[in-house]
């Protein structure tokens, strides 16, 4: 793993492993609760929705496929840590992994079937998955604890080191984040990622060249899963709950509009549109009854005006303005 | 000559329209091929029906010695049957490098797993990979635009891009639709360079083409479809003579 | 103890909740037809319906029928007000956006409904009262009635509309062919814009005819939304005879399901319906003229 830390430059343009700018953007957003302590909380809470967004990234934003009930995934993680700690009192480590493993089943077995769908269908097929487990957890009440939902999830903890402040949370949730950010990118930069754009630029195109799209499909769905329930794993030990109420049609939308904010095949813009849909969420949470309202303005606005993301659209301006400059300065110089 | 292909009286109808009829047709390890009639003749049906896109109604097809009738086109491709698209499929989203390197997903290693977790020969396959990506780009005269994003090439460019995909498959059998259409006469020239050197390099090829200038001209043998039959399959003189191809392209003529 | 002799008053629910998908199954139909847009805020249409009566009514002091006119005109503006604001705006997006564009409009209905008249569910007095028909032993309300009529009211006017006048005409020429139509002369974004039209009405019309019989709050029209599109999937795609028999027919499963599953799990039946149905007939039961099963 020794590439993970050297950078390489002999590889595909786009995709190039750790360069200054990933310590740097990194290096930022980790530093950032450092000089404001008042975002700790809500930073952690960005973090593990960005978890979240960084899985969904890949089924969407890069192998182009809609999903409308990634809450469910997430919501399934929550479940199982909550379950098995509190009532068979398994370790929190070993939740986590189970909540990941819970998440990717429950990935496969819909998979197989839905996947085979396109557009709006898989769009529609997704959103009755979650629904469908809504259902199930409010009336499976002696599981689940139904609609008032499970109390009392003990800290995460390891080795009787408990993470029970904001601070450890933080460190604990982007930890897990960063790892998942290297396995991702790496991902992303081998052959496998470039069966995913494949896959979502032309399907022949993708069989014609051996790729199997359904299995392609199928696994990038499971390990989205799998990161939603390790976030929603997470989620349990840091909220201390889990109710229904917190993984509905609601966060799955919200998840689509970060990758799509983010910017689609890229794996930074779902975590900054994470945070900023993290941060927007909470600063509209103050005005209570208009806050909902307001936000579904703010998402249509968001899709009519930055279509292609935030990020790109704000990139093209800054390129197309600093491009101005410079031939503002060149023709000054000319013009002397 | 052994055969590579063998197509045995396949048809194919779509809900009562029949595309293909009984046609029979084999081809020969080392050749080029082609396939012309006038449109609507079938030949990109039999593309679809050879490399697994469609299934055949009745009728079987063999590629090296193994039945290929109704397998999945990613099966298809992995035993050695490479092809390109009438409407071309270039993967707009992606560099061009990373194009070719889509071609070679069956021979580089690598799944999910080992490839997050970067193991080593994940590594050592993704530089090799990338080395044999820049010869191809070299052979197809992008290699200047490796980095450059697929959708900015020239649609002459981008067939070529389509072809290099193709060939970096390293196919046995290359399947070749109307890769003509649409280039300027002098990106035809280069294109029938390029096809006869990869027969040179030992592999198999398959052409439909409306180009007759172009077909005539590299092809060992030419089949011939009409309304789904196929009228004729010989060598090219012996196809331009045919009675029943002058009158399937010009109509009823005088003899 | 069998659940069987549960069945008649069941049935009799399932085929007045059937009328009210079917209805909203039309809606999402309507407005495919013109442009293979699915609208997400769909039910929003159906709880405006309620709600805004409601509102006429006990807050405005209207009558009733003024009320119910002045709801679905209302709420035909307000679809009118979607189709100008998001939809047009977007009408060169990609499916992806337009599906969570018609989303977000959805959350903001709905929030918006709750934010000026409360989150508390809203009751309407039946049309003739309590009145009520015994049919072999069988109690049938007679808003289930109005139900009914109302419904194959509403579908004799749609079919009128299409066969009998210019604009329906266009409108059907339009889905079918495209192209043809709009070099024909017939504006493709004004039958995207008259779909939503027609959409809203009949989605108010359905939502003051279900208010009486159950309650409608701000947040009922995301799952009646969802359950008329399902609907019109199992139907048939695309079609509007398909969204009328899918409606009945997933207004009865999904009655029936209550007698022999806990009541609770009743809201999934539908989507259950809907794996079912994408995943072995996506066609649907009368087939689509949208969905080419070879490249599904």
């Amino acid at each position: 793993m020794i590439s993970l830390i050297l950078p390489d430059p002999h590889l595909p343009y786009r995709r190039e492993f750790l360069k200054k700018r990933d310590f740097v953007y990194l290096g930022v957003l980790v530093l950032l609760p450092v000089i404001w302590p008042g975002s700790l909380f809500l930073m952690g809470l960005a973090g593990i929705y960005a978890i979240v967004a960084l899985g969904l990234s890949l089924f969407l934003g890069y192998a182009g496929q809609i999903s409308l009930g990634h809450a469910a995934f997430f919501g399934i993680g929550a479940y199982t840590s909550a379950i098995l700690t509190t009532r068979y009192g398994i370790p929190t480590v070993g939740a986590f992994f189970a909540s990941a493993a819970t998440a990717a089943a429950c990935a496969y077995l819909i998979g197989k079937p839905i996947l085979k769908l396109k557009g709006y269908f898989l769009a529609l097929a997704t959103l009755g998955f979650g629904e469908i487990f809504l259902v199930i957890v409010r009336e499976a009440r002696d599981l689940t604890g139904g609609v008032s939902g499970i109390f009392g999830v003990p800290w995460f903890s390891v080795a009787g080191f408990a993470f029970d402040t904001s601070l450890k949370q933080y460190c604990l949730i982007w930890g897990v984040l960063i790892g998942l950010v290297l396995f991702a990118k790496n991902l992303v930069r081998s052959k496998m990622g470039r069966a995913l754009l494949a896959v979502a630029a032309s399907e022949d195109a993708a069989a014609s060249v051996g790729i199997d799209v359904a299995r392609i499909k199928l696994g990038v769905f499971v390990i989205s899963a799998a990161f939603a329930g390790l976030a929603g794993s997470l989620f349990a030990g840091v909220i201390s709950t889990a109710s229904p109420d917190a993984f509905g049609l609601g966060l799955s939308v919200l998840m689509v509009m970060m990758v799509i904010m983010g910017g689609m095949g890229t794996l930074y813009g779902p975590i900054s549109a994470a945070i900023f849909l993290t941060w927007l969420t909470d600063s509209l949470g103050a005005y209570q009854e208009y806050s909902l309202p307001i936000f579904g303005v703010i998402f249509i606005l968001l899709l009519i005006f930055f279509p292609d993301g935030i990020a790109t659209r704000l990139n093209t301006r800054l390129i197309y303005l600093i491009s101005y400059w410079g031939r503002k300065r060149r023709r000054e110089r000319i013009n002397q | 000559m052994t055969q590579l292909l063998t197509i045995d009286r396949i048809s194919k109808s779509y809900d009562g329209v029949l595309a293909l009829n009984r046609v029979s047709l084999a081809v020969c390890s080392g050749i080029i091929k082609g396939l012309i009639g006038p449109n609507g003749a079938g030949k990109t049906t039999l593309f679809h029906l050879i490399s697994g896109l469609e299934s055949p109604t009745a009728g079987q097809i063999s590629f090296g010695g193994v039945d290929i009738t109704g397998k999945a086109p990613h099966e298809i491709a992995a035993l050695g049957v490479g092809r390109t698209f009438q409407t071309i499929q270039t993967l707009g989203t992606m560099t061009v490098v990373e194009n070719i390197l889509a071609g070679m997903h069956t021979r580089v290693p690598g799944n999910f797993l080992s490839s997050g977790l970067w193991l080593p020969w994940i590594h050592t396959g993704e530089r090799a990979a990338l080395e044999e990506a820049k010869q191809i780009l070299e052979f197809l005269g992008l290699l200047g635009r490796w980095k450059w994003s697929a959708m900015q090439l020239s649609f002459g460019q981008q067939k070529m891009l389509e072809l290099g995909r193709a060939i970096a498959m390293r196919p046995r059998l290359l399947l070749l639709d109307e890769p003509a259409a649409g280039l300027t006469p002098v990106e035809v020239n280069k294109l029938s360079e390029r096809v006869c050197q990869l027969r040179g390099q030992g592999t198999t090829i398959m052409v439909v083409e409306h180009h007759q200038g172009m077909v005539m001209e590299i092809a060992d043998e030419v089949a011939v479809l009409h309304n789904g039959e196929l009228i004729a399959d010989d060598t090219p003189a012996a196809v331009k003579k045919d009675p029943r191809v002058l009158e399937a392209y010009l109509g009823r003529a005088g003899g | 103890m069998t659940p069987w002799i549960h069945i008649p008053p069941l049935l009799v629910t399932g085929i007045t909740m059937g009328a009210i998908y079917a209805l909203v199954a039309l809606g999402f139909v309507t407005i495919v037809r013109a442009s293979q847009i699915i609208n997400f805020a769909q039910g929003e249409f159906v709880m405006l319906g309620g709600v805004l009566t409601f509102f006429f009514i006990s807050g405005a002091g209207f009558p009733y029928p003024i009320a119910v006119l002045l709801a679905v005109i209302l709420v035909t503006i307000i679809g009118l007000l979607l189709h100008l604001l998001v939809i047009y705006p977007l009408r060169k997006a990609s499916a992806l956006i337009l599906i969570m564009a018609t989303l977000g409009a959805s959350i903001c209905i709905s929030n918006t409904s709750a934010l000026f008249f409360g989150t508390l569910p809203k009751a309407l007095p039946p049309f003739s009262g309590n009145l009520a028909f015994q049919l072999s032993g069988v109690a049938i309300a007679s808003q289930g009635l109005w139900v009914l009529g109302a419904t194959f009211s509403l579908l004799l006017a749609l079919h009128l509309l299409s066969h009998r006048t210019l604009v329906g005409k266009a409108m059907e020429a339009s889905s079918t062919d495209p192209l043809g139509a709009d070099l024909a002369g017939i504006s493709r974004n004004f039958m995207v814009f008259f779909a939503f039209g027609v959409s809203a009405a009949m989605g108010s019309i359905a939502g003051v005819l279900v208010t009486p019989l159950f309650y409608t709050s701000y947040n009922s029209g995301t799952l009646l939304g969802l359950k008329g599109f399902i609907a019109a999937v199992l139907g048939g795609w695309g079609k509007n005879n398909g969204a009328i028999l899918g409606g009945f027919a997933l207004g009865i499963v999904e009655s029936l399901s209550v007698a022999f599953i806990p009541a609770g799990y009743k809201d999934g039946v539908a989507f259950v319906v809907l794996l079912l149905i994408l995943y072995f007939r996506p066609k649907g039961i009368l087939g689509s003229p949208f969905i080419d099963s070879r490249r599904w």
